[in-house]
This record gives structure tokens, C-alpha cells and sequence, in this order.
């Protein structure tokens, strides 16, 4: 029944990235706005929704969207800032002014077309133009409207409006207080934030399911609806049992560090060429550490014999460094073939630390599609994270990497208003595109 | 909703009324009439189900019958609180609890049943496990239901050179993908991020791709297989990361608590804690040299410009002004400054201050539950917020086997002999006598039956 093939070499060749053009697109049917503007998540999320296959159009204020400048001061790509360009994928770049009345005009015809709208503006902001969910359901009940804020649109904090900032997500998130050394006796023992715009994704990951099931509940009901995204709630819901272990013993949960709290071994230990994380926290996980060390007698150790014990802090301290003590003296890649030739029973989990150069040199991300290279026109060179899914009948895919501030105003205002070189010039003259 | 629109409503007025936590019960749910079959274990499965049962499908979760889920007994150092570990809780909301043994022939017929009714299917077991083992894979379950979403989570991908023997854990994925070196101090000890990073995010990610398939089985009528890897969704979300490294050949610098563009940005101590502060744009620069009281400091050289900000030198003169002002200062003023001169500020909030907060009370992103089983449970609601369509929490997590009856009975029809049959041969079953699997102490009750 399951075929002549293997599974993994059936399933590679039915995902094979390089054949994505053969498939269909999930959300091909699909017209997204993006009216996001300075804001990472709603960058993201027209990304997310464009590589599943939408016709996204991203309507930027005719002076660019000022986070084309995001980007480290020491690199860029044609003079774009490489945060935009890292998540600038699969859209249409068009210009609009929605503060001039006609191109509000403009705005409202393209809405009353599209099924999906992003804003990231200040809450009520868009109401108090006329052009906010209350006044675009009118013109079409079908639109799932899709607003990216730090606190909502309702709530008591719902009116201290303002720019939405990750680190601000991560603090109130509560990730940042959970992430980072404990104690406070070191410049670095204090509440740390994740290194990425990890609340943007997050948020974009949330939005985009929650725009997907809205979709889905249209099919059937023929409604759109309003759908409000915090970043700061994004990432609170992954925090696992944090409130809980309020709510039922009044514990406020603490950072661990390089712990952590529920099961040990599970940390980071050097080796000859840096860090690795290690893993085995069962008894035969644990045991197999121990084999792999050629430390045996450790399991039967009376301060690491079960869970428990070696999850005790002094306990788990003191096995981190019989574990470092040996690993320090291998490089990564050497213990890392330690593990895959054991037998077992028991199974280590191992890998190092991979500065983004090295994970970049391993051939697994490349054949998965989960980087990739392309030449750009414009921008030259690129190197990109690829979409995230793997999906046998609609891959995601990646199509342009980004383009110029207005680069497809010819082509999306011919689309949507059968506008030519003339009108477009003539909008471009009073500042409308 | 026309006239009070021209009676004047306030945005935030209509906006409370349309979010109206009070409505809930007479809102439908946005994925009502689908069926989740969730036979995962720990985190990255059980969490992806439980996104799509927040919003509104019916989520049947498949455990060994006697203990159940390993995070049933992991958590807080093996702390419990009537019976069940509080680990269990924030990924197994509203799930119907079936107990099946699906190492025994007949428990996999019972799954094939089950699939062959489902509309999403969440596994998150070692690449091929559910096909050679049980008889349970993609290519198995699609003859019995060419409309199935098969969803397989895993660490590294079902395929290619890490997919085959190597496990992962969530600090592995963090390790690998490349977050841990971009994460935390220079010079410092590996940032381990404080929660399971790569397993919650992955699953957000991995409810999203099942749902991208469902728009697809909504046009078409056709399945697929959909999978996302735990190392892969974090290496996804490394913002500039790749760009950078490709451009440059360089790793981008670690940069601790300041936003690697928006400058000045930090996390600084203030009397009753730490708050988050950011200073981005050049108008909140201004408002935040008011706020410390040196206005003329926005016109000098060296801060006028975001360019000029960032550079480490001034980032740094900055910082250290910022930290100065806080520490003679609470969260709440520091952040109220903030409001009032137009910068960002807030709070680094622990569980505590989230348990107090009452914006997230009221936006249900602290969420509290009347258990017929548990009484009152404070846990984090659904993230995202749907007007027409909100998701919600309806019951926590129930002990192995609770809902065998609806979900044998109710679901495949079977009969009360044929349950006890199931039983007897242990194909089917409820908790052990454990912590962690059964119902608390104090509950008299007894499981739903038909």
C-alpha cells in the first residue's frame, strides 16, 4: 500500500522545492493588501501569505515605507536596509497616499475588491480617515481585516497607541523576563531579549492562522471580520505553564539560564570550537550520555541516579561540569559522531551552537529549501531564508525577493483601474502615488 | 450600527462592543464542524491541535491508555496540583481525551476509523514512525481519506541529512538554527531562550500551513502532507540574519538588550523591576531627552540621527543616562513618562504581573475557566482576536480516557460490549492509579458516558 519507496525518498521526491513550479498555490485566489507601514510583523505577514501563493499588494506612502531603511549600519543591498529586503518577498510594490482624498478614494476601491487587509497604524487611526474596518465592511462585508498593534484595539491599554517596537513585545510578553542568566550579580544576569524580531514573527504567525480560518469560515458565511493581533500576546502564549504556576502555587516562574527547569541534562556545554547543546534526561537518555563519555559509573552516581536527583540545582551544576570537563576537549563535529554511532539503548540529542556563517555551510538547509541563493536584478546576490512548510500538493515558494519603492505601479494600477502612463503620471504629479 | 455610527460611537467605544467578551457565547467559532486528530505527544503536536481547537475545531486526542502524554509527568520539578502537572495544561485545552493503544492491531484500526473521519490529522513522532511502525503514515491514512491534511511535525525535516537519526529538542533547534549565537551578551554564557521556543512558534507555524492546505481543500476537495521542522521555523525567523551573513561573510554581532537598528533600546532596572525602553524615531528621541530632562541633548551631533545614535559610542553615553533615570523610578512612572512624552516604554512583566493585569483580563489573553473538573483555571487565552469568529477555551485538559465514550461511541459508533472488549484487551483504556494521569483526589464524579 505505501509503495515501492521508501517513505523518505517518496516524501522527497512529492516535496522536492526545485519542482514547486509544477504544483499548484494554495491561496491563489487570494487578493491581500498590505497597508502595513513601519512595522516588522505586517511585513511578515504579507511574506507568509505571498508564499502561499496570494497576490499580495503592498501600498507604501509614496515617500517609501520608512523601514526600508531597517538594517545593519555596516551592510546593505542597493541601499536597502537588509531587515526590509530579508522579508520584502512575493508582493507588489505599489504607492498610494491614503491622507490625500483621492487617493483614499482610490484605497477604498481597491479594499471593496480585496479579501484581506493588513494596517499596523495607531488604533482608530484608519477609523478616523474613513477608512477603518467600520467603514470598509460596508463597502465589502467579505473583508477580513487584519490590524497589528503592541496592545489591541480594545482593552485598557487599547489607547496608548504608538509605534509597536519588539523589544517592548518581548518585555511584556514575558519572554524577556524568562530568557537570560538569574541572579543579578553579573553586567548580563538580567531579563534578555531573544536576538531576532521574534515578536513579529509570532505575531505574523498568529495573524496569518487566524486570517486562514477566518477565510475559511467565509467560505461557509459569506462575512469577513476584524482581526486584532498584539505582538506582546503573540509571544505571551508560548510561555507554557508560566501563569499557571502562579495561578496554583503563587510561584513567579524565574530565568534558568543555561537550565532548565523541568529536566536535566538539558544545557549548553563547550567544546573545542565553541558551544553545544546537550541533551538526555531520562535514565536511558541520561545513560547514554554517560556510555558516549566513557563515564558509566556516572548513572549510578547517587546525585544523578534518577530525574529528580539531577535535576536538583547543585546536582545539575555539578553534572554540567563532569560533562564539560570532557566535551571541552572535542569539537563539536567529533562528539556529534560519537553520538550517531552509538547503539543505544538511549538516544543523545546533540548539536553545536552554529554561528549563522556555519549553518550556513551545512548542506541539510540548502537540500531541504530552507535557504537559498538568487541572483537578484536589482540587489544583486541574496541570501535567504526559503518558506518555512514543507507541503506536498501546494509548496510555498519564494518568486521575487523584493523590489523599489513603487517598482509595480504600472502594473497594479493597469490591473485594478485600467489606469496607463498618462493617469499615472498625472497621480504622481500631485503626490497621490 | 449605521446609527450609532452617526450618533458618534468612539472607535474604541465600538470596538469593545464588537470584541464583547459578554457575546462570546453567541458567536460561532471559525472552524466549527472540523475534526483535529491529534495522536502527538509533548509540545510541537499537542500545541498545533490546540491552536486549531481554540479556533472552534473539535480536537481528538489520542494517548496511551494508563499514563498518557510524557508531559503529563514532567514540569516544574515534578510539581503537581490536583494530579496534574501544570505542563500539561497550556497545549491541551478543549481536547477530547481518548485512550488507545496504537502499538496493538486493533488500536490502529481505531485510528484508521478515526482518520478516516478527521479532517486534520497532527503527529509529531521520528520521520517514518507512523508509517513502518504502525501502519498509521500519509500514504496509508490518504486511501482510507483522500481529504485528510496529514500534519508531521518533527526536529529536522522527514527528509534529507539530518532527518534520518538525529533527534532534536527545542535548545537544539535554538542551537543549530543559529538564534543562540544571535541571542544575548557578548562574551556571555549561550543564551538559552527561557521557553520552548522552536516547539510553540514551530506550532503556530505548522497551524498555519494546515490551514493554508485547508483553504486549498476548500477550492479543490484535495489533501496534502504538511510538515514543518522545529530547527527549520526558528532559522525562518532570523529576520536579516542570512542576508547579512551571505553579504558580508560575517556573523552579525550579538548586542545583548539593544535593538540591533532601533537605538537607543534596552532593558534597565528600574526600583520595582526592569522596564523595557525603545527610542527609535527621532521625535521619540526628542520626547526621551525630555523625559530625562536634557532636551538640548536631541540637537546634539551626536544623537540628532538614528545613523548617529547607533553608533556604539553614543549608544552606550545613552544607555547610560536611560539606566541613571530609571533606577530612581518605578515601571509604571517610567512608562507613564513614555505615554506622556511620546516614546515607547513598558514593563518587563513576569507571570505575576500578567495574573494581575487587567488588560489581559479583559482581552481574554489571561483566560479563566470554570473546569467542571478542575474548578478555576488562569491560564494564557487564545492570541489572536476574531470579531465574528472568536476563539476560546471551553474545558482544560482531562485525565487519560475521559472522553473514550464520546469519542468511541459518539464518533465510530461503537457498542458498550465491543468498548469493554477494547477494554479487557487494553486497546482502549483510561488513567492509572498516577499523579499526572488521573482526575484529583477530591473528585467524586465520574468520566462522560453516552
Amino acid at each position: 500500500m505505501s509503495g515501492p519507496l521508501a517513505w523518505s525518498e517518496w516524501l522527497r521526491e512529492a516535496e522536492d522545492p526545485a519542482r514547486a513550479s509544477e504544483q499548484p498555490e494554495a491561496l491563489d485566489d487570494l487578493l491581500v493588501l498590505d497597508c502595513s507601514v513601519a512595522h516588522y510583523g505586517g511585513h511578515v505577514l504579507a511574506g507568509f501569505l505571498g508564499e502561499l501563493g496570494a497576490e499580495v499588494v503592498k501600498l507604501e506612502p509614496p515617500g517609501g515605507d520608512p523601514a526600508r531603511a531597517w538594517g545593519p549600519a555596516d551592510a546593505s543591498a542597493d541601499g536597502e536596509g537588509l531587515a526590509f529586503l530579508a522579508e520584502g518577498r512575493n508582493r507588489a510594490y505599489a504607492t498610494l497616499d491614503l491622507e490625500h482624498p483621492e487617493g483614499a478614494a482610490l484605497f477604498r476601491q481597491l479594499a471593496a475588491r480585496a479579501d484581506v487587509l493588513i494596517e499596523s497604524f495607531p488604533a482608530g487611526q484608519m477609523d478616523a480617515s474613513g477608512l477603518g474596518y467600520r467603514q470598509l465592511e460596508l463597502l465589502n462585508p467579505r473583508l477580513v481585516y487584519v490590524a497589528l498593534s503592541t496592545h489591541g484595539q480594545f482593552g485598557p491599554r487599547a489607547r496608548e497607541t504608538g509605534p509597536e517596537y519588539d523589544l517592548i513585545d518581548q518585555a511584556l510578553s514575558g519572554l524577556a523576563f524568562l530568557t537570560g542568566e538569574p541572579g543579578d550579580d553579573r553586567p548580563e544576569a538580567v531579563p534578555t531579549r531573544v536576538g531576532s524580531w521574534i515578536s513579529a514573527y509570532a505575531q505574523a504567525g498568529w495573524a496569518g492562522m487566524a486570517t486562514l480560518a477566518a477565510l475559511h469560515w467565509r467560505q461557509t458565511s459569506g462575512q469577513g471580520q476584524l482581526i486584532d493581533v498584539s505582538g506582546a500576546e503573540a509571544l505571551m502564549r508560548y510561555l507554557e505553564y508560566t501563569l499557571l504556576l502562579y495561578h496554583t502555587a503563587g510561584d513567579v516562574r524565574q530565568r534558568m539560564g543555561i537550565y532548565d527547569l523541568a529536566v536535566s541534562v538539558y544545557t549548553f556545554v563547550p567544546v573545542k570550537d565553541g558551544w553545544a547543546f546537550i541533551a538526555g534526561y531520562t535514565d536511558p537518555n541520561f545513560g547514554a550520555i554517560c556510555r558516549i563519555m566513557g563515564r558509566p559509573e556516572l548513572t549510578q552516581d547517587p546525585r544523578f541516579r534518577t530525574t529528580l536527583d539531577r535535576t536538583q540545582p547543585a546536582n545539575r551544576t555539578a553534572l554540567r561540569e563532569e560533562i564539560a570537563r570532557w566535551s571541552v576537549t572535542y569539537t563539536a563535529s567529533e562528539i556529534l559522531a560519537k553520538v550517531l554511532a552509538d547503539p543505544g539503548p538511549g538516544v543523545v540529542v546533540f548539536g553545536p551552537v552554529n554561528q549563522p556563517t556555519r549553518t550556513l555551510a551545512e548542506e541539510h538547509w540548502w537540500v531541504r529549501g530552507c535557504l537559498g541563493r538568487l541572483e537578484d536584478p536589482i540587489y544583486g546576490p541574496l541570501t535567504l531564508a526559503l518558506p518555512a512548510w514543507r507541503m506536498t500538493r501546494t509548496p510555498p515558494r519564494l518568486k521575487v525577493a523584493c523590489r523599489p519603492v513603487g517598482y509595480h505601479n504600472g502594473h497594479v494600477y493597469a490591473k485594478y483601474f485600467g489606469f496607463g502612463p498618462e493617469r499615472l503620471a498625472e497621480l504622481r504629479a500631485r503626490g497621490i502615488i | 450600527m449605521t446609527a450609532e455610527r452617526a450618533a458618534g460611537e468612539s472607535y474604541f467605544d465600538w470596538a469593545a462592543r464588537l470584541f464583547d467578551p459578554a457575546a462570546l457565547a453567541v458567536k460561532p467559532e471559525a472552524l466549527r464542524g472540523l475534526r483535529v486528530l491529534d495522536i502527538s505527544v509533548i509540545i510541537f503536536g499537542p500545541a498545533t491541535a490546540d491552536f486549531l481547537g481554540e479556533l472552534g475545531a473539535e480536537v481528538i486526542k489520542v494517548e496511551m491508555p494508563g499514563g498518557g502524554d510524557v508531559t503529563r509527568i514532567l514540569g516544574h520539578a515534578g510539581c503537581f496540583w490536583k494530579n496534574v502537572s501544570v505542563a500539561f495544561f497550556p497545549q491541551n485545552h478543549s481536547k477530547y481525551h481518548v485512550g488507545i493503544d496504537m502499538h496493538h492491531a486493533d488500536g490502529q484500526a481505531l485510528i484508521r476509523k478515526l482518520a478516516a473521519r478527521s479532517d486534520i490529522l497532527v503527529e509529531n513522532f521520528k520521520p517514518g514512525t507512523t508509517e513502518t511502525k504502525w501502519g498509521l503514515g500519509y500514504r496509508q491514512l490518504r486511501e482510507v481519506n483522500p481529504r485528510l491534511i496529514y500534519v508531521a511535525n518533527t526536529g529536522f525535516g522527514q527528509w534529507g541529512p539530518f532527518a534520518e537519526g538525529r533527534a532534536s529538542y527545542d535548545g537544539l533547534a535554538q542551537a543549530v538554527s543559529g538564534l543562540t549565537a544571535i541571542s544575548g551578551f557578548p562574551g556571555a554564557l549561550p543564551t538559552k531562550v527561557g521557553n520552548y521556543l522552536g516547539d510553540w512558534f514551530g506550532a503556530c507555524m505548522s497551524a498555519m500551513g494546515a490551514l493554508a492546505a485547508l483553504r486549498w481543500r476548500d477550492r479543490t476537495g484535495e489533501g496534502q502532507f504538511v510538515e514543518m521542522a522545529q530547527c527549520e521555523g526558528l532559522l525562518r525567523a532570523l529576520d536579516w540574519t542570512w542576508l547579512y551573513a551571505g553579504l558580508t561573510g560575517r556573523d552579525r554581532p550579538r548586542t545583548g538588550n539593544r535593538d540591533p537598528i532601533h537605538v537607543p533600546s534596552g532593558i534597565f532596572r528600574c526600583r520595582d523591576g526592569y522596564v523595557a525602553v525603545v527610542a527609535g524615531a527621532d521625535g521619540e528621541f526628542r520626547g526621551l531627552a525630555a523625559a530625562l530632562d536634557r532636551p538640548a541633548l536631541a540637537d546634539e551631533a551626536r544623537f540628532r540621527t538614528a545613523a548617529a545614535r547607533r553608533a556604539p559610542a553614543h549608544a552606550d553615553a545613552l544607555d547610560l543616562l536611560i539606566a541613571a533615570w530609571c533606577a530612581g523610578l518605578e515601571r509604571a512612572e517610567v512608562a507613564a513618562a513614555a505615554r506622556a512624552h511620546g516614546f515607547a516604554a513598558a514593563p518587563v512583566m513576569d507571570g505575576g504581573d500578567q495574573y494581575r493585569d487587567a488588560h489581559f483580563r479583559a482581552r481574554g489573553s489571561v483566560w479563566e475557566l470554570d473546569d467542571p473538573v478542575y474548578g478555576r483555571v488562569v491560564d494564557y487565552g487564545p492570541a489572536p482576536k476574531l470579531s465574528a469568529t472568536p476563539a476560546r477555551h471551553k474545558w482544560a485538559g482531562k485525565p487519560v480516557g475521559w472522553h473514550n465514550h464520546q469519542v468511541l461511541k459518539g464518533v465510530l459508533g461503537l457498542t458498550d460490549v465491543e468498548i469493554a472488549d477494547l477494554e479487557r484487551r487494553g486497546v482502549v483504556g483510561r488513567w492509572a492509579d498516577r499523579r499526572g494521569a488521573k482526575p484529583p483526589d477530591e473528585w467524586k464524579g465520574t468520566p462522560p458516558v453516552l
